[in-house]
């Protein structure tokens, strides 16, 4: 890998201190929100619709400007950071206008603006990024598409390019997994877990709740004020969930177990759409790759010892 | 044969036509580059909106002796800022403000031509009068154009990534307020410009035909970029020369001459096309033979 996987280069650290926005008719969207975030971690941001999830989202990228409060990235305000390209956003599909005229490599592209000159004229260097960058998300054989002519999963894979590209040390993910196929939310989960081990912060808003235990190691919950935030395991709790979304979820109780022990104590569940949350026994998490998930755990907790 | 030649070749024995036919091909050209960035911001009402609202500034302007692309600039841009702020403080829609803020602009146009009849003349204003531009006026437009055209060329990356994904503009530290500012100074530059080619009923056709025209023969921006830019200069060049034969609306031949060519890429661009899109129709419609 090159430069930008280089242990050397200094983790990021996100500081989000008693952030309050209003809205125009005088409401508050959020209140007095709170949370920091050091470099080398998957954040999941989870809250119900119209929990501020965009809100704090603009915040952090500086669109919205807090009435109280501050957002500091690396202990400097966020419109300095900008400055330095260090903070990518990968949109929803509905905010990207698919019908305008750019191909594939020009979105990538568009990440290197910032570190380019006055005319904006690519230099081999943004070139070799760009294209390392479409490579990681395997979007290189398809680099003079326009953009439209894409499917889903192909869509999200090049503004993870994008951001690739810019090579930012804060990625902001919006509902990344919406309409996308199962095999490319692997691959983006795969990727996503590669940036975690090269230092950066991952911040993903995201209402798929059973995906998160399986690639986040920290969760912010949030409904209009941060309800509760750190490690998966100990913010996803069924009581916290519930305080968090109320009556929006739909809840499935099986009272009476029929796994055995000579079953090998495997569950297999079948979902159309979603990944479901299943809680075990006593309200302990389930998920796929429990055990890369735990070493990172003990790893982490041995640095900070 | 020589007859024919000679007949077609009269307009060229005319200065004022000479002077005509230029002069139009180069707004044409500038107005072109500048329609591919406002067809695909979506902008093109705001365009319409402009070259309406520009009027009470150009009879402001002629009115006190002052040079009319001044007047005609910053009612523009007073015209987009009060729209700005009319969006931003109620919850009127932007189509229904738009509507408000350029007919009340345009109707104080009115007014203030129809109190100092002597100083402008209304027709001028409404069609345009490119046969009969002053040196002075021909200035004017000449510096407005080129300013906007070394703008568009030094910058044109940074709006198109505006019009594109103006978040990521910002993300990367780009001055997103500046660009839009940027783009709508110039949409009125070019208005004023137009103006005077075309008149303030047809400038939003220069803003938008090619550009929209473009659009359907390309997928890449660069290319869409030039190809509006060619239109632009070509439908105006030939516009302008066959208003000889109309005996003048000069204006209404270059437009009319931009909807022809908007409607043939309509019907025949390779890929967009209306013909192309029924025949990839009817091939996904009828079973392979394989």
């Amino acid at each position: 890998m090159i430069s930008n996987s280089t242990p050397s280069a200094p983790l990021p650290r996100l500081d989000v201190e008693g952030v309050s926005v209003a809205y125009a008719n005088g409401h508050l969207a959020l209140h007095d929100t709170s949370f920091q975030l050091q470099g080398g971690t998957i954040c999941a941001l989870v809250g119900v619709n119209g929990s501020g999830k965009s809100t704090l989202f603009k915040s952090i990228m500086g669109f919205v400007k807090p009435e109280a409060g501050n957002v500091m990235i690396n202990g400097l305000p966020i419109r300095d950071v900008l400055k330095q390209h260090l903070v990518a956003y990968v949109p929803q599909a509905e905010e990207v206008d698919w019908q305008f005229p750019v191909s594939v490599w020009d979105v990538a592209m568009m990440g290197r603006y910032g570190s380019m000159n006055f005319l904006r004229i690519p230099r081999a260097q943004d070139k070799a990024k760009v294209e390392e960058s479409l490579r990681r998300v395997s979007m290189w054989e398809f680099k003079d598409r326009q953009i439209g002519e894409l499917s889903g999963g192909q869509k999200k894979r090049v503004f993870l390019a994008r951001a690739l590209a810019q090579e930012a040390r804060v990625i902001l993910l919006d509902e990344p997994f919406t309409g996308v196929d199962v095999k490319t939310e692997e691959a983006i989960i795969a990727l996503l877990r590669d940036l975690r081990s090269e230092g950066c912060i991952i911040l993903v808003s995201t209402h798929n709740l059973g995906s998160v235990p399986e690639f986040c190691d920290q969760v912010v919950l949030i409904n209009r004020t941060v309800l509760a935030y750190g490690p998966t395991s100990e913010v996803f709790t069924e009581q916290n969930l519930a305080a968090a979304f109320g009556g929006v979820l739909r809840q499935f109780h099986f009272e009476q177990s029929t796994i055995q022990e000579h079953d090998g104590r495997k569950i297999r569940i079948l979902t159309d759409d979603e990944r479901p949350l299943i809680f075990g026994k006593d309200g302990h998490l389930e998920y796929k790759d429990r055990g890369e998930h735990e070493e990172l755990l003990k790893k982490r907790s041995e640095e900070h010892d | 044969m020589t007859e024919w030649f000679d007949f077609l070749v009269t307009p060229f024995h005319y200065d004022y036509m000479l002077r005509a036919i230029w002069v139009s091909a180069w707004i044409g050209g500038v107005c072109g580059l500048l329609s591919a960035f406002v067809t695909l911001k979506g902008w093109s009402l705001m365009g319409d909106a402009l070259s309406h609202a520009v009027v009470p500034g150009v009879a402001l302007a002629y009115i006190l002796g002052l040079p009319f692309a001044l007047g005609a600039f910053v009612a523009g841009l007073l015209a987009a800022g009060t729209m700005a702020f009319i969006k931003a403080k109620t919850r009127i829609r932007e189509d229904a403000t738009i509507g408000i803020v350029f007919t009340a602009y345009f109707a104080l146009g009115l007014l203030l031509i129809s109190l100092f009849p002597a100083r402008v003349d209304l027709k001028v204003i409404l069609l345009g009068n490119v046969l009969g531009i002053s040196d002075p006026d021909i200035r004017q437009v000449l510096i407005i154009s080129l300013i906007t055209m070394v703008v568009l060329a030094l910058k044109w990356k940074d709006l198109m990534l505006f019009c594109f994904d103006p978040g990521q503009a910002r993300a990367i530290g780009l001055p997103a307020g500046g660009l839009q500012v940027v783009l709508l100074a110039l949409l009125s530059a070019m208005a004023v410009a137009a103006l005077q080619a075309v008149g303030a009923c047809l400038v939003v056709a220069m803003l938008v035909t090619p550009g929209a025209t473009a659009y359907l023969l390309t997928d890449r921006f660069g290319k869409m970029l030039w190809l509006s830019a060619i239109i632009g200069v070509v439908t105006s060049l030939a516009g302008a020369y066959a208003s000889y034969f109309f005996n003048g609306a000069t204006g209404g031949c270059i437009v009319t001459l931009q909807t022809l060519v908007f409607l043939a890429a309509f019907l025949f661009a390779p890929k967009h096309g209306m013909i192309a899109s029924r025949r990839r129709i009817r091939c996904a419609a009828t079973p392979s033979q394989s």
